[in-house]
């Protein structure tokens, strides 16, 4: 049902005048489908540290030459690899989801005298650029433009 | 009576003057159909075991004394009702707070991290009566409202996987609290605040998991109060490399 | 180390703030070419030859845009790995863990503009 927490959560610095049971959480507190979740979002810290350390031999490719940069390619098209890489895009929607979600309401109600746009007005702005972006990273390195 | 249905109650017991650990107790109850948690508990102090100890007060929800966890959830118990679950309940303290006996937590942790964000309007000249009272435009008080809602109730203290975690974090409450300070047009105490909210027990220890306000039962929404609060916090360390200052 | 780490709280905020907003609205469309497009070969042929991969990265624009992929995902990741830590392992190690992560985060910052300059 319950089991004992950190001891020292919540602990006041001077003790009180009967003894104390150290602190309880329950069993299910990490494993609750909310705090699953969570947990899954802290995650993707580490997809994205290796997404940026992988971008890094982007571009040390296309600084080596035109051997080195087909030696990439042909390296990212390993199973492995792309695996790695649609897990990664996987984990970036997640994340933009729940960000984009929580984004909004994060922002004071004004910063000196500027105001945020109104949360919902927020959000929809957020998915727009996200959207705008994402198109016109599709388009240039796709080929379309320039 | 015929609408009443029985159930059992799981309750965590402990006596610092018996026990080593905390322990659990059944009892089985006659559940009214309208009947919240409290009132069960109520019910078995009154007619079963004058031992048991839990904390309440006004039974509507604006104390703050009656939370515990309820089926693992912080709950206020005057405000949850049987109904919503099913035969068997189980009640515990609030996570992350040691115990004094029973469902009874420490609570002196909260309060001395509470009084860490200076809850209180801070003005570094005090107002002569004859310029009158303060004035706030509805807009300049929507910016704090909120976030003055709280009842202390300490929900969000056992649902935080930070506190959990880290024993000097501040907390939902009480950054939600120093934060409504920061806000509201009459303080001048921001530059403070903001440096106990980067001191120990930082603000940004926080890693806006949203538990605190997926628990409050007065829609604060404190996790709200806490990334605002990062964002201020920034602004002012930054500003404070450019604006000389005092306190 | 903790009272460092205290102190740069600040800037590692908003440098995972960068990197989880900037980050996060870059990857999609990188990773649907790059990575995972061109080397499925669903692009057409130019698109990402080297000739034109290169003259795109030049580009005092392409060069950001190829920096801010590798090094703000660094830091966003970082800060959340840290988190991760603390929620699985506690605060007792956090200290240790959060500069281990942020000195990488750094480390791959500093190759990544070194490396995006030499294109």
């Amino acid at each position: 049902m319950a089991r004992p927490a950190n001891p020292h959560a919540m602990a006041p610095a001077r003790p009180g005048a009967t003894r104390t049971a150290p602190p309880q959480i329950p069993d299910d507190f990490w494993s609750q489908p909310r705090m699953r979740t969570y947990l899954l979002f802290d995650a993707t810290g580490i997809v994205y540290l290796l997404v940026g350390l992988v971008a890094l031999r982007v571009a040390w490719a296309l600084a080596a030459g035109p051997e080195a940069w087909r030696a990439l390619l042909h390296g990212f098209s390993n199973p492995l690899y792309l695996l790695f890489h649609a897990v990664a895009l996987a984990a970036s929607l997640f994340v933009g989801v729940r960000f984009f979600r929580l984004f909004p309401k994060a922002q004071p109600a004004h910063i000196g005298p500027a105001k945020p746009p109104p949360q919902p007005v927020l959000h929809a702005m957020l998915y727009a650029a996200w959207a705008g972006v994402t198109l016109a990273l599709l388009a240039i390195l796709g080929g379309v433009w320039p | 009576m015929a609408d009443e249905k029985l159930r059992t109650f799981v309750i965590t017991r402990f006596d610092p003057d018996r026990d080593q650990v905390p322990k659990t107790q059944s009892y089985r109850v006659p559940c009214r159909p309208d009947w919240k948690v409290l009132d069960a508990l109520n019910f078995i102090k009154d007619e079963i075991d004058p031992t048991l100890s839990h904390r309440w007060s006004c039974r509507m929800a604006v104390c703050g004394s009656c939370g515990m966890n309820v089926n693992g959830e912080p709950k206020l118990t005057c405000k949850t009702a049987l109904d919503d679950y099913g035969d068997t309940v189980e009640i515990a303290p609030l996570s992350n707070f040691p115990i004094i006996r029973d469902l009874v937590i420490e609570m002196d942790g909260f309060l001395e991290k509470f009084q860490k964000v200076k809850p209180w309007v801070i003005v570094a000249k005090e107002r002569a009566a004859e310029e009158g009272t303060y004035r706030q435009t509805p807009e300049q008080l929507a910016a704090f409202k909120q976030f003055s809602m709280c009842i202390n109730c300490m929900l969000c203290y056992a649902a935080c996987p930070v506190v959990s975690q880290e024993p000097d974090f501040l907390g939902p409450a009480a950054i939600a609290l120093g934060h409504r300070y920061n806000m509201d047009s009459r303080d001048e105490g921001q530059p403070e605040r903001n440096r106990v909210f980067r001191g120990e027990g930082t603000v940004f220890s926080c890693s806006y998991a949203n538990e605190c306000s997926e628990v409050c039962p007065k829609n604060v929404d404190p996790a709200a109060a806490v990334n605002q609060a990062k964002l201020n916090a920034v602004i002012d360390w930054a500003t404070s490399f450019v604006v000389r200052r005092e306190g | 180390m903790k009272a460092l780490l205290l102190r740069l709280e600040p800037v590692i905020w908003l440098l995972f703030g960068a990197g989880i907003m900037v980050g996060t609205l870059l990857l999609p469309g990188y990773l649907l070419t790059v990575a995972l497009g061109a080397p499925l070969g669903l692009l057409p042929a130019h698109a990402l030859s080297y000739e034109r991969a290169h003259m795109l990265a030049a580009h005092p624009l392409g060069r950001l845009v190829l920096l801010a992929v590798i090094a703000l995902p660094l830091w966003k990741g970082a800060h959340h790995t840290r988190a991760l830590c603390v929620d699985l392992l506690g605060h007792g190690s956090d200290a240790l863990v959060g500069s281990l992560l942020y000195a990488i985060a750094l480390a791959g910052s500093i190759a990544g503009i070194a490396a995006v300059l030499t294109i």
